[in-house]
């Protein structure tokens, strides 16, 4: 019997896809500690998340939360710098330093097995560091080096422009650190933050095969930990619009171009279709931008669209490096897809091959037990819970073109956006 | 350990199953015996470019990734200078359309003249992003270039140039495809919801009636032994001095590589290893320095390479580097250190399990080196190797006459 390959063999799009909520406990302190087991897997994960009061704060260091956590490293009461170091390698644990817009903290990976020795070493991070003279100015040298060398990068120079463009220098999200804000850090100053800012409205999650013996561990001794309840202001942000800010240089052989504006939060009801319309647009590889600029034209490797998370409201990114002499071009490219997206009805073929590959997606995103918890995070840290997603599956089920051109009309429009190009 | 079935196809195709029940997800990985390595000078870059083109259309598939998309699936893939390794992730019930879009490129790979055009602008656009707009971007080109002088392993897998990209002509490519691109050079991984029965009959369906390749693979010229060190500088508008020292070492299969992997973990890995407690933490030479090696399937490198603080040379960072290494081999490894690196071999393992396609990956890239128990032999053999073995090695490799370094020099 021969095989006819013109046929493509039947298929089916998942209907039911089971988002798991994690077990819940509240700690001595306050403090909540999300759970999810994960039977059979022998590493473990303990995230240790605090809201960054930066936006709020306007600290004019800017680089003190930075080594601040990148400090809690370098030496504790009972341990040096190269004890902690020779103690987590041995275990084969990693100390991993979360920084971002609105949180900052620290996650352990480390193993079953090795677990409840390594903890309690962590747990000295978190409020017996010591801040050694000697290993900051260590840490500072190579932090200048560090922005020196991103300097040269025009992607990484490019997005730091964008930043700045699209929050404002003003605003600390927007500031860009320079080697004199290396300079200005001193040791009193991360003192001061490590007292009274780091552990800020403190959230566990946590995710490993761990027993109850363990998770009684944990309770304990994250139960003492000394936390501030704050009641925060998240940044507010509005659409300026602006020129596109462009930093020439002469021997780059690409430019790196970012462009974007402000949107929605995720509670806005139309943010399911937002969402969808930068799928169509750049946030698969499938995409319209992919489909003109790389496989089209080939004038790049890559370009993309996502979105960034923020509490008061997302925000949005096109990016892509592209040959310098077509730098315009793509630019104008992009604008026009944005408006074809949102004024020509979107062929049928497509729309079913968005759908059917968000609907994938999603049940991918939630096939891995143990990064569970990291969705679960991700949509909790809006204010928001599950329900998000069983919102997101059934919208993803029965969209209609024009649901997403409606909110994209609405909620994108040129003369919001900012950008830059470096190259 | 990962559990797996196993079979072969009469073409020879090589077939894995993995079952993961927890998952509604199935991962469909396919590797290519076929990396850089396998090029020939002129033409460097192929594997890589080819890659591009599996994704350009095949006979009865114009678009490969929309097809996936469709079925609710995503892919990818990687070229090295010893493998090209392709990935689908898609929805486990909907297995069968992997089956289908593997199988067609595989028999019978048909990219529209425009596709093979526009890749190659692609490809140059990637080469330009990765190495030459990037401070240090082309470190590896001048590294390679120094320390090999017969074997392929003198290119990157991007390619020697952008001039060799732009030669490509339609019948390498397509001599290339029908030389490599054949069952019998080919290992299949199927993992996650699925069962043992439906891969078997999913792949007599689809790959069953696939030939064998014809051509005979050409040999790959071997690398003579270095007999003096080798140097270069390198000149750039970059922040500070950099360091890229070299070493050549054992194949992945022979004696000896283990012991070199060793090494640099004792010497180049983590925050408590002896480069970064010595050179960076303890001393003002360097900004950052790291050891590790290139663990391929012809004889490789072992490599150190460290950015210096700036106002700090490259020559002076390889005398400290020199003296580090110095020590390294005079003095007794203590058992701490060798414990170390045995927990950290394990878990290296446990937390790159986690992940259904790591699980894939592994099973394709061991019996890609000839027996698929290499996951944990070698794992076994690595953890049991005695410390005077580790030195002994240690002083065959670690020598001047088989070093090439690369001062990358800052212009101030």
């Amino acid at each position: 019997m021969s095989l006819d390959r013109s046929i493509a063999p039947a298929f089916v799009i998942p209907e039911e896809i089971s988002f798991i909520q994690p077990m819940q406990r509240t700690l001595p302190n306050g403090v909540r500690l999300y759970f999810n087991p994960t039977p059979s897997i022998g590493a473990v994960r303990i995230e240790v998340n605090a809201e960054s009061l930066r936006g709020e704060l306007k600290i004019a260091k800017k680089l003190v939360s930075f080594f601040t956590l990148h400090m809690l490293l370098e030496g504790t009461k009972t341990k040096t710098a190269s004890e902690l170091d020779d103690f987590f390698d041995y275990y084969a644990s990693e100390v991993e330093i979360i920084s971002s817009f609105e949180h900052q903290g620290l996650a352990l990976l480390t193993t079953k097995k090795h677990f409840s020795q390594v903890f309690p070493v962590f747990r000295e991070l978190m409020t017996e560091a010591v801040f050694p003279e000697k290993e900051l100015q260590k840490r500072k040298s190579q932090k200048a080096l560090n922005i020196s060398i991103q300097f040269e990068k025009n992607a990484i120079r490019a997005s730091h422009l964008f930043r700045q463009q699209l929050f404002g220098d003003s605003h600390p999200y927007g500031m860009i650190s320079t080697e004199q804000d290396v300079e200005l850090i001193e040791r009193e100053d991360l003192l001061d933050y490590y007292q009274n800012y780091l552990w800020v409205n403190t959230e566990i999650f946590v995710t490993g095969d761990l027993s109850e013996t363990d998770l009684q561990l944990i309770e304990s001794m994250l139960g003492d930990l000394p936390v501030h309840m704050y009641d925060s202001t998240p940044s507010e942000f509005s659409n300026m619009g602006n020129e596109i800010f462009i930093e020439a240089r002469e021997k780059s052989v690409q430019s790196s171009i970012r462009l974007g504006c402000h949107l929605i939060p995720k509670s806005n009801p139309d943010y399911h279709a937002l969402a969808v319309f930068n799928t169509f647009l750049g946030g698969y590889f499938g995409s319209r931008l992919i489909k003109n600029i790389r496989e089209d034209k080939g004038h790049t490797y890559g370009i993309y669209s996502s979105i960034g998370s923020l509490r008061s409201a997302d925000y949005w990114l096109i990016a892509a490096d592209v040959k310098k002499e077509f730098t315009s071009e793509v630019i104008d490219e992009i604008y026009k897809e944005i408006e074809i997206l949102q004024h020509q009805a979107i062929p049928k073929e497509e729309l079913e091959t968005v759908r059917n590959y968000l609907i994938g997606n999603l049940l991918s995103s939630f096939s891995s037990s143990f990064e569970l918890i990291t969705r679960f995070k991700g949509i909790h840290q809006a204010g928001l819970d599950l329900r998000f997603y069983e919102d997101r599956f059934e919208f993803l089920k029965k969209f209609t073109g024009e649901d997403i051109q409606k909110v994209g009309k609405r909620l994108i429009q040129k003369d919001w956006f900012v950008g830059t190009v470096v190259g | 350990m990962i559990a797996y079935e196993q079979f072969f196809l009469d073409n020879g195709l090589q077939v894995f199953v993995h079952q993961d029940p927890s998952t509604k997800i199935a991962v469909f990985n396919m590797l290519y015996k076929v990396g850089s390595r396998n090029e020939v000078s002129g033409k460097t870059g192929l594997a890589h470019y080819f890659e591009h083109l599996m994704f350009g259309g095949s006979q009865h598939v114009p678009s490969f990734d929309t097809a996936l998309e469709n079925v609710g699936g995503s892919c990818n893939a990687f070229t090295n200078t010893d493998i090209t390794n392709y990935y689908m992730n898609l929805p486990a019930v909907n297995l069968e359309t992997a089956f289908w879009l593997e199988s067609d490129r595989m028999m019978y790979l048909n990219p529209r003249e425009k596709t093979i055009e526009t890749q190659r602008k692609v490809v140059i656009e990637e080469f330009k992003q990765r190495y030459l707009n990037q401070p240090y971007g082309d470190a590896f080109h001048h590294m390679r270039a120094l320390a090999y002088e017969t074997h392929p392993y003198q290119w990157p897998t991007i390619g020697r140039n952008i001039e060799d990209i732009i030669n490509y002509q339609k019948e390498d490519v397509e001599e290339f495809y029908w030389t490599h691109y054949r069952p019998d050079n080919a290992v299949l991984v199927v993992a996650g919801d699925v069962t043992v029965e439906q891969v078997k009959r999913l792949s007599e369906k689809w790959f069953g009636g696939i030939p064998k390749g014809s051509i005979r693979r050409l040999d790959i010229p071997s690398e003579a032994p270095q007999i003096s060190k080798k140097t270069k500088t390198i000149e750039a508008d970059v922040p500070t001095d950099a360091l890229y020292k070299v070493y050549h070492m054992p194949a992945k299969l022979q004696d000896g590589y283990l012991e070199a992997d060793l090494i640099t973990d004792i010497i180049g890995f983590g925050r408590s290893s002896l480069l970064e407690q010595t050179l960076v933490k303890n001393s003002d030479l360097f900004a950052s320095i790291g050891a590790y090696i290139l663990g391929t399937v012809d004889p490789g490198l072992l490599v150190f390479s460290g950015k210096l603080e700036k106002g700090k040379t490259a020559e002076r960072g390889e005398k400290a580097l020199d003296e580090v290494v110095k020590q390294f081999l005079q003095q007794p490894i203590e058992e701490t250190i060798l414990q170390k690196v045995k927990h950290q071999a394990k878990a290296m393992k446990t937390y790159e399990s986690v992940q259904l396609l790591n699980r894939a990956m592994s099973l394709a890239y061991f019996a890609h080196l000839g027996d698929v128990n290499l996951y944990q032999t070698e794992y076994e053999k690595k953890t049991a190797i005695p410390p005077k073995d580790i030195l002994d090695w240690g002083h065959k490799l670690l020598r001047e006459d088989n070093a090439s370094t690369i001062y990358y020099k800052a212009i101030s």
